[in-house]
């Protein structure tokens, strides 16, 4: 076989190709439907200085002046060509509402916390949920699986930004457990970034609420996920054998039935990570935490066309690596499993 | 004697160790605004943090105005006066302020910040052709154009002085251009106009009484710290203003956990009710404007006035008020076009018992309509006198809840009385686009503003969302009328007229022109008018808040903001512990 029909029939060369084709369409489709989007920057910038600064209408209009610097009429065809010859050089552009802030910046400023916190959270969620759906799936129809089943199923069913509003008001205002005000943003006032103990400890305490709300919308899932697949695997005729080999109940647990129940919920896993980074949006606004998702808002809200550009494709080039790093490693979990079929 | 001195000494020191700890406390308000690398410092560009009515507080202005009286307050302008013969503006500077970084203030700065302003087409530069300064404390301002004084001042008093010492070298480069014949339309301005927007300062260098240290920033809250080189530093009670950052959702919990003592944000009737219920009280300044009733004027009927006012006595303007906004909403009463705390100011006596009000009368605007040749078809839909019935599709920006709520109450009267309209809700950007379009019948959109001339009251309510904007068709309602109250009248003439030459009687005159040909022909129908719901929090940091009825609280919430006022004039007092 020739080297190259080795190298096109390699299964992660094939991978990396069918990426970057969904990066590029993706692209392609982000640029034009933003553009579809009502409203313009102009328009809105106007609407806020009369909203916020009680301008007339001649007033914002001028003050918005140097917006039309912005060639919101060029064809759409040269906008989309110089785009996506920046973008094939690794450069975002710059932001519409902020002249000269290199969208770059702005994503290397934002996406450290947003991956930071959802993954931290990810993290526990993945823990908590398989380690209580287990326990579930152990002692099936128990009080303690209907009472975690019945908590999994309500926690599921309710979107994480009402998780958090609620976290909010109840824990922080209504019960006065938490100081609202400071546990906002992602660092306090006057603390110096570096590896020490102040630091590290201001940043999980200003990360704590988004964390704990991502981990309890998204705990419930795992739960029943575990459960259902720790009782399929129970069934299976392994178990029984492992059992009758009088095998230890703990070896049989974590070796048998917990890594075989965990497989399918791997790719979740990974999967996850990518499409938290989307839904981070709403949280972070809530609690004011300067992630992706917070920028993303604002950057819808104004219609910086570059900086919502960006964001959709860090989130879908998230999304891709997760889906891709899932199918590399699910073959060293399972060793059924070969890449390529060899 | 020398124990005499050396015990004066120490009761001095005791005296001011405790008044320094007496003083001080804080303020907590809450603006929002994009923490860098988005926002930044060069307070002319798009996305500076300049956090809306406390940039009064770092950058000050020449100074504000009090609306209840008409008087102005000077900050860093001792007087100004008027030369009607050379058309120059004149204002004499305070002596003695110093910048936060320890420059001294002087003319060149004003120059400076006007010029800077010629860059971003500022609307006085419509009237003026040169700034100069005289000596260090002395600025003329050059009218090409003569305007209202009232409009001019307010330009040139209420805008935020830069200092040169961050911005002089940009404004120099203006001034040559212009000496070179370019104007602001020219490349070589625009160059300029793009390298500026690109110009990031440090931070934030100010005469006012606070600094804003890029230090005490996150995105979450910033504090601005006392400026103790401030002019008048004694009169300022607290050494913090503390400012969270957010939109109404994320600033409400802030509010019910009594971290915030003053907001500006619109709050639903509904959590407003909470806040009073916890004790916080909620103070109702108006915004000199409101949401109103637009036409497509192109569609008949609604190019006949009778129709407009048939809508007008159809709709109960009271209940659409307390619906869309409970208290924080006010029936039009005059239905001038013009707010009604305004028209004591502009409209005499006479003229004002000349105003139809447009009580509730459904009878009355069944009357007009029968009057018109309609008719009710037996569904109780009105027909027009051509045979087509009164359907109607009331556009809203979505997002407004109260200006939802109003177009929802307005629809389902409307429909009561016969005019079946439907509520489109549209989302809020798209709205002024599809107005500005003339695609719709019937509109939700804003009339009024908050600016004490009654020109930009009108401008809103004739231009903004009409032809000579420039901008679309608009409603297209023709400016040129045939009117029983005034006669013939060009109301695009006459508001130009009211914002022209010195003579402010001729431009009551012109104005009340206006008021009476507007009430005559209602081009739109106001419903009401917007009254802020702004929590104060009173006693928890901040205390001394004036009575409900105190005339500072006729100041427009945002354009010359009370709170600023009585932060500056030492009203507001920190509690003390």
């Amino acid at each position: 076989m020739s080297r190259f029909k080795r190298l096109i029939s390699n299964y992660i060369f094939l991978r990396v190709l069918r990426a970057i084709l969904t990066i590029f369409i993706v692209a392609t489709l982000t640029f034009f439907i933003v553009r579809l989007m009502p409203g313009n920057p102009i328009e809105i910038y106007i609407g806020q200085l009369m909203s916020q600064y009680g301008m007339s209408f001649q007033d914002a209009k001028n003050q918005a002046a140097a917006l039309f610097s912005i060639d919101l009429n060029a064809p759409l065809s040269k906008q989309y060509i110089i785009y996506m010859r920046n973008l094939l050089r690794g450069d975002f552009g710059v932001s519409f509402l902020s002249q000269g802030t290199p969208v770059a910046l702005m994503i290397s400023a934002y996406l450290p916390w947003t991956v930071f916190s959802v993954g931290i959270s990810i993290l526990i969620s993945f823990t908590l949920g398989i380690t209580l759906g287990m326990l579930s799936a152990y002692k099936r129809g128990s009080i303690f699986d209907h009472i975690m089943s019945t908590i999994a199923a309500i926690l599921s069913a309710i979107p994480n930004y009402l998780i958090g509003i609620l976290l909010l008001i109840i824990i922080g205002v209504q019960l006065g457990l938490i100081p609202v005000s400071a546990m906002r943003g992602t660092v306090s006032p006057g603390i110096k970034p570096g590896f020490t103990w102040i630091f590290i400890k201001d940043v999980f305490s200003h990360a704590l609420l988004p964390i704990m709300t991502y981990v309890v919308s998204t705990v419930g899932g795992w739960m029943l996920s575990m459960k259902s697949s720790t009782l399929n695997t129970l069934g299976e005729d392994y178990v029984t054998v492992a059992k009758a080999r009088g095998l230890p109940e703990s070896r049989i647990t974590f070796a048998y039935v917990g890594r075989n129940a965990l497989l399918p919920l791997f790719t979740s896993l990974t999967m996850q990570m990518g499409f938290l980074m989307g839904g981070s949006a709403l949280i972070e606004s809530i609690f004011v935490y300067k992630g992706i998702g917070w920028a993303l808002g604002a950057s819808i809200a104004q219609r910086d066309y570059p900086v919502m550009q960006a964001v959709f494709l860090i989130i879908t080039i998230a999304v891709i690596v997760a889906n891709f790093i899932a199918d590399l490693l699910y073959s060293k979990l399972d060793p059924r499993i070969k890449i390529g079929g060899e | 004697m020398k124990k005499i001195i050396l015990s004066l000494l120490s009761v001095l020191l005791v005296v001011s160790l405790v008044s320094s700890a007496l003083a001080g406390g804080q303020f907590n308000g809450a603006w929002p605004y994009s923490p860098p690398p988005v926002g930044h410092f060069n307070s002319y560009a798009t996305n500076a943090i300049t956090l809306g009515i406390y940039w009064d507080l770092i950058e000050q202005p020449l100074a504000m105005y009090l609306w209840a009286s008409g008087k102005w307050m000077p900050l860093l302008a001792t007087k100004w006066s008027l030369n009607r013969k050379t058309n120059t503006f004149r204002v004499y500077l305070r002596k003695g302020v110093k910048w936060q970084d320890g420059k001294t203030f002087t003319a060149k700065d004003v120059v400076t910040t006007f010029y800077l302003g010629y860059l971003y087409n500022w609307a006085i530069w419509r009237y003026i052709d040169k700034v100069t300064a005289v000596d260090d404390y002395t600025v003329d301002f050059h009218m090409a154009v003569v305007c209202a004084p009232m409009v001019l001042e307010r330009y040139v008093l209420r805008t935020q002085i830069r200092s040169d010492a961050v911005y002089g070298k940009y404004a120099s480069q203006v001034i040559a251009l212009l000496a070179q014949g370019k104007k602001s339309d020219s490349e070589e301005m625009k160059k300029l106009r793009a390298e500026f927007d690109q110009f990031r300062p440090e931070k934030m260098i100010g005469t006012g009484p606070f600094i804003l240290d890029p230090k005490n920033l996150t995105e979450s809250e910033i504090t601005l710290t006392k400026f103790d080189g401030y002019w008048d530093a004694e009169k300022i009670q607290f050494d913090k203003i503390k400012l969270y950052n957010g939109e109404t959702p994320v600033v409400t919990p802030l509010v019910m956990a009594k971290e915030v003592d003053y907001a500006t944000h619109g709050f639903p009737p509904a959590t407003e009710k909470q806040f009073l219920q916890m004790g916080i009280r909620i103070i109702r300044p108006p915004l000199y404007s409101g949401p109103a009733i637009f036409f497509n004027h192109n569609i008949y009927p609604f190019n006949l006035k009778e129709v407009r006012q048939a809508i007008a006595y159809a709709i109960k303007k009271e209940e659409n008020a307390f619906v869309s906004l409970g208290d924080s909403a006010k029936r039009q009463i005059y239905m001038t076009g013009l707010s009604d705390n305004l028209v004591p100011q502009w409209l005499s006596e006479a003229v004002i018992k000349r105003l139809n009000k447009y009580d509730y009368n459904p009878d009355l605007a069944a009357k007009i309509l029968t009057k018109l040749g309609f008719k009710k078809g037996p569904d109780g839909i009105w027909v027009t006198d051509k045979g087509t019935k009164m359907e109607y599709e009331l556009l809203v920006p979505a997002e407004f809840a109260d200006w939802s709520a109003a177009a929802e109450n307005a629809a389902e009267q409307l429909t009561k009385f016969g005019i079946k309209t439907t509520v489109r809700g549209i989302t809020y950007s798209q709205h002024p686009t599809e107005v500005r379009a003339g695609r719709f019948q019937m509109a939700i959109a804003g009339w009024g503003a908050a600016h004490p001339h009654a020109h930009f009251s009108y401008y809103t309510d004739l231009i903004t969302y009409n032809y000579p904007s420039g901008l679309g068709p608009g409603m297209n309602f023709p400016l040129v009328q045939t009117t029983k109250s005034v006669g013939k009248v060009d109301l695009d003439k006459l508001i130009t007229q009211s914002a022209e030459g010195y003579d402010l009687l001729q431009q009551k005159k012109v104005v009340e022109k206006l008021a009476l040909a507007f009430n005559e022909l209602l081009p739109i129908v106001p419903l009401w008018e917007r009254y802020g719901n702004n929590p104060a929090l009173d006693g928890v940091r901040v205390t001394n808040w004036p009575k409900e009825g105190d005339p500072i609280y006729r100041n427009s919430a945002y354009a010359d903001s009370f709170v600023i006022i009585m932060i500056l004039n030492g009203t507001l007092k920190p509690v003390t512990k």
